[in-house]
């Protein structure tokens, strides 16, 4: 009953408050924006959909901090209602490739979280529309953009392209009973929950391009340019796979072994502490993970070079006896 | 250049000497900054290097004021601890352990190398959310009066460059470069996510 009178006030609050963002400086703009997103998302997301293409018209806006709140909207707006993706990954699309680099890089991060809600939604559907297909396909398309820009000449840009291709690689490969799962992404889609009947998203590609993803970022760490904030996100990132996807360990191992033996010779002296330093965190978090047993040797060797006692080692090393139980 | 203040966190040991002296000079720059210690108990010198004032994070800067000046008045005010502690309450009621605060910042500044370790061990230790980047470095800093001063002027020289870069996380490896070299001690530096 008093539902409608609610419904109205909110809707031409909203109005109100558009009309207001159109005409105001940057700093109150903001704040206004943030207030309609307030009352369409979370209020009343039965309007979000009335007032989407106002919202994103803003995202050619001349300041990039309403930009960048376009591109934190479209990442709420998807999460809240998955058919948005349909109309706004194209828009998300456009903020990636945006002058700024700050806004590139708030667009990787969003897309790393709405390539996990696209590929959720789109492998429950029994039967994909066109535009579904179209829109799978660009979700590839960006994915292969971001996976590039592990290249690009910005060492932010590359840093957010890392933490992507670390995101990418967990969920494209299967969570199995020795990973450790963080509790907020317990719910998240991985390798092992993509049925391999679905119609237009194939178990096999997936999984490839998974692999694939994993080799670039292996390759990028031995670079012998990399910038020392690089290596130890990559560092940082390897840590994480291995932990969460205990059949790359033998590859994470590997690869802190090359690299301590070959620190890139660009890096200057507090840069080299800072890496070393880095490693020895990775590596010991690598080392409490049940799964490490067939690799305590190597990182035992690595830790005594990187200054850790054998005392210290051992009260980190699991016993034998508890490899098979699950973490935590 | 980033259109807000910075968001910096300020960490020492105990909370009351070297991070209060940035907290204290980098508010009055404008900066967004709080301040930390990672210790597991805020410490203050005693009248013996081998009985220290040991105090948890919950009592406030007032409290041990007020237990000082009843402990020996005259030595906490010869050693500069009470008027330490004067200008600590001007500022906030209570040291903050930054192992507790969830709150996500641009910049963590730590005082020393054993303060920095526990702040990454921190970090890495939380579920990652949003891999928003939070970049941690380390200045050493002698935890006297004198060098807190010093280390305060640094540090707030160091964040005035970098909210005036145009693209912090470009530039970052320079700046620090540059300004070990110009205040001829090294820095660690990393970055973890939120």
């Amino acid at each position: 009953k008093d539902d409608k009178a609610i419904d109205m006030t909110t809707s031409e609050k909203v109005v109100d408050l558009l009309n207001q963002a159109a005409l105001i400086a940057t700093d109150s703009k903001l704040t206004v924006l943030k207030q309609v997103q307030e009352l369409i998302i979370n209020k009343d997301p039965s309007l979000l959909d009335n007032f989407l293409d106002e919202i994103i018209a803003f995202q050619t806006d001349k300041s990039m901090e309403v930009r960048k709140f376009v591109i934190g909207f479209i990442e709420e707006a998807c999460k809240r209602d998955n058919e948005l993706l349909l109309r706004l990954i194209a828009n998300l699309n456009m903020l990636l490739k945006d002058e700024s680099v700050n806004v590139v890089k708030k667009a990787i991060l969003t897309f790393t979280q709405l390539y996990k809600v696209a590929l959720q939604w789109f492998v429950r559907s029994k039967v994909m529309s066109e535009m579904q297909e179209a829109c799978w396909d660009m979700v590839t398309q960006m994915k292969e953009d971001i996976l590039a820009m592990l290249d690009i000449d910005n060492d932010g840009v590359r840093t957010h392209a890392i933490k992507f291709t670390e995101s990418l690689i967990i969920t494209l490969s299967p969570r199995t009973s020795d990973s450790d799962t963080p509790k907020r992404q317990e719910g998240d889609i991985s390798l092992d929950k993509i049925p391999k009947d679905h119609p237009y998203i194939r178990y096999d590609t997936l999984c490839e391009e998974g692999k694939s993803a994993l080799e670039q970022l292996l390759k990028f760490m031995v670079h012998p340019a990399i910038s020392s904030i690089n290596l130890t996100t990559a560092l940082g990132s390897l840590a994480t796979l291995a932990r969460q996807r205990p059949m790359f360990m033998s590859e994470v191992v590997q690869a802190y072994e090359t690299l301590h033996a070959n620190l890139p010779p660009t890096l200057a002296k507090s840069q080299v502490s800072s890496v070393r330093k880095n490693l020895k965190l990775h590596l010991l978090a690598v080392l409490k993970h049940p799964c490490s047993l067939e690799f305590q040797g190597q990182i035992s060797t690595l830790l005594l070079d990187l200054g850790m006692s054998q005392n210290e080692i051992a009260r980190n090393t699991p016993a034998p006896r508890e490899q098979r139980k699950r973490p935590r | 250049m980033p259109s807000h203040p910075l968001r910096v966190a300020v960490v020492c040991s105990s909370n009351q000497n070297r991070s209060m002296e940035a907290h204290n000079i980098l508010s009055k720059r404008g900066f967004d900054v709080r301040s930390f210690g990672t210790g597991s108990h805020v410490k203050l010198p005693g009248p013996a290097p081998d009985k220290p004032n040991v105090y948890d994070f919950k009592t406030t800067y007032e409290q041990m004021y007020n237990d000082l000046v009843r402990k020996d008045k005259e030595l906490y005010t010869q050693n500069g601890i009470l008027h330490m502690l004067d200008r600590n309450k001007r500022i906030k009621s209570r040291p903050e352990r930054f192992q507790s605060c969830k709150e996500q910042f641009d910049l963590v500044i730590t005082c020393e190398e054993r303060v920095y370790d526990q702040v990454l061990e921190d970090l890495s230790s939380r579920e990652q959310e949003t891999f928003t980047p939070v970049h941690v470095i380390n200045v050493d800093i002698q935890d006297n009066h004198e060098e807190a001063t010093l280390g305060a002027f640094l540090i707030c020289e160091l964040c005035q460059c970098i909210q005036h870069t145009d693209d912090m996380e470009n530039e970052m490896d320079e700046l620090l470069q540059e300004f070990e070299d110009k205040s001829n001690r090294p820095f660690l530096h990393t970055v973890c996510f939120y």
